[in-house]
């Protein structure tokens, strides 16, 4: 299964009793896997992302998620709609859009939202490394 | 000053544009469109502006520089002109008192707002490029398709959905005359109309009466 979020792509295990919950709507990852397919991460106040944590619905925690000899599994797709995040899947490829609230609270303080790209050099730029000089950032493509 | 090349074509796309210019800045090859979904930016070429603090102070800018242009032979068609670089030079002399500072009102007023389709149609984007970069055209089409209806106003999305697109001509044909029925119906054709001239495609476009009867022949012999 391959997971595409926040610029990246990584391959994700399947659930492998899929079969038997027969359950293909929803992206179901292991918890161990989650941080490196999504940015989340599963902690005792709830699943977080950088400083956002989100509390998982207490009455929703034995339904979202669930633990079979393979490890523990959370579904992602419960999670995402709860927090409005929006995902599209074709086969076994899913697609994530950006965190909402991240999107929102970055409009609201007008900080440039941080990203982590790299140069055509080689080097890895990250926009916060800038910090305490002007940028200037534009975009253009061949076509 | 970071010069960031969105495309998914990748370096073997890009990088002629980029050796011609011999660049002294910082250049970045960005194939998932990172940037642009993060800032929210709609098309391109498209600009901000950073201050020292990590604040955005002027952003979702359509940038046409003036030696963008179409040179046709005899006349060359100019496209652009100096108004963003004029006043980039402005602000990193002046910094904040710089009178192209948009106030956090105004950059609220140009920003585009996040909505459910907006998110959507991102996630379908990003589905489309991974399919096109996988070599499956045929779901890469589907998948810029529906990113496209869900987001009308992304050209970003139409733009680089013709990379997949069966006849580059015919999606060049169709979304112009699209841009042409949208520049007659609103006034925010690209990005928002920021104060700086030059800065958007209005100028391009041709009247809706020019395309009907064109694409009409084009479809007929299509058909045929």
């Amino acid at each position: 299964m391959i997971v595409i979020a926040d610029g990246k792509t990584t391959e994700a295990a399947q659930r492998s009793d899929d079969h038997e919950t027969d359950d293909h709507e929803n992206l179901w990852l292991k918890l161990d896997e989650l941080p490196a397919a999504t940015g989340w991460q599963m902690k005792p106040e709830g699943a977080c992302l950088g400083e956002l944590c989100v509390p998982l619905p207490e009455s929703k925690r034995a339904e979202w998620t669930v633990d079979t000899e393979d490890g523990a599994w959370l579904n992602y797709s419960e999670f995402a709609d709860m927090i409005g995040q929006k995902q599209a899947h074709d086969g076994d490829v899913w697609s994530l859009s950006s965190v909402p609230e991240v999107r929102r609270s970055g409009l609201e303080s007008a900080i440039a939202p941080d990203f982590e790209v790299a140069e055509r050099n080689g080097d890895t730029l990250r926009l916060s490394d800038l910090r305490g000089r002007k940028v200037v950032l534009f975009t253009w493509s061949s076509w | 000053m970071i010069s960031v090349a969105q495309d998914s074509g990748g370096a073997k796309a890009v990088d002629k544009w980029f050796d011609r210019a011999s660049p002294t800045f910082r250049c970045v090859i960005d194939t998932t469109h990172q940037i642009s979904s993060l800032f929210g930016w709609v098309n391109l070429p498209c600009a901000a502006w950073i201050d020292e603090q990590g604040r955005v102070v002027r952003s979702n800018e359509g940038v046409l520089p003036a030696e963008m242009g179409v040179n046709l032979g005899v006349v060359k068609l100019i496209a652009g002109d100096s108004s963003f670089s004029d006043a980039t030079r402005d602000w990193i002399e002046h910094g904040a008192a710089s009178e192209h500072v948009l106030s956090s009102a105004k950059l609220a007023e140009q920003t585009k707002p996040v909505t459910d389709e907006t998110l959507l149609a991102e996630a379908e984007f990003k589905l489309a490029l991974h399919f096109e970069a996988q070599g499956d055209k045929g779901r890469a089409r589907r998948h810029f398709a529906t990113a496209s209806e869900l987001a009308p106003d992304n050209w970003l999305y139409l733009r680089q959905g013709w990379t997949a697109s069966r006849s580059r001509a015919y999606s060049d044909l169709k979304s112009y005359r699209r841009m042409s029925r949208l520049n007659k119906n609103t006034d925010k054709v690209f990005s928002d109309r920021t104060g700086l001239p030059g800065e958007n495609y209005r100028r391009f476009t041709l009247p809706e009466w020019f395309w009907t009867p064109m694409l009409q022949r084009f479809k007929q012999r299509r058909r045929r």
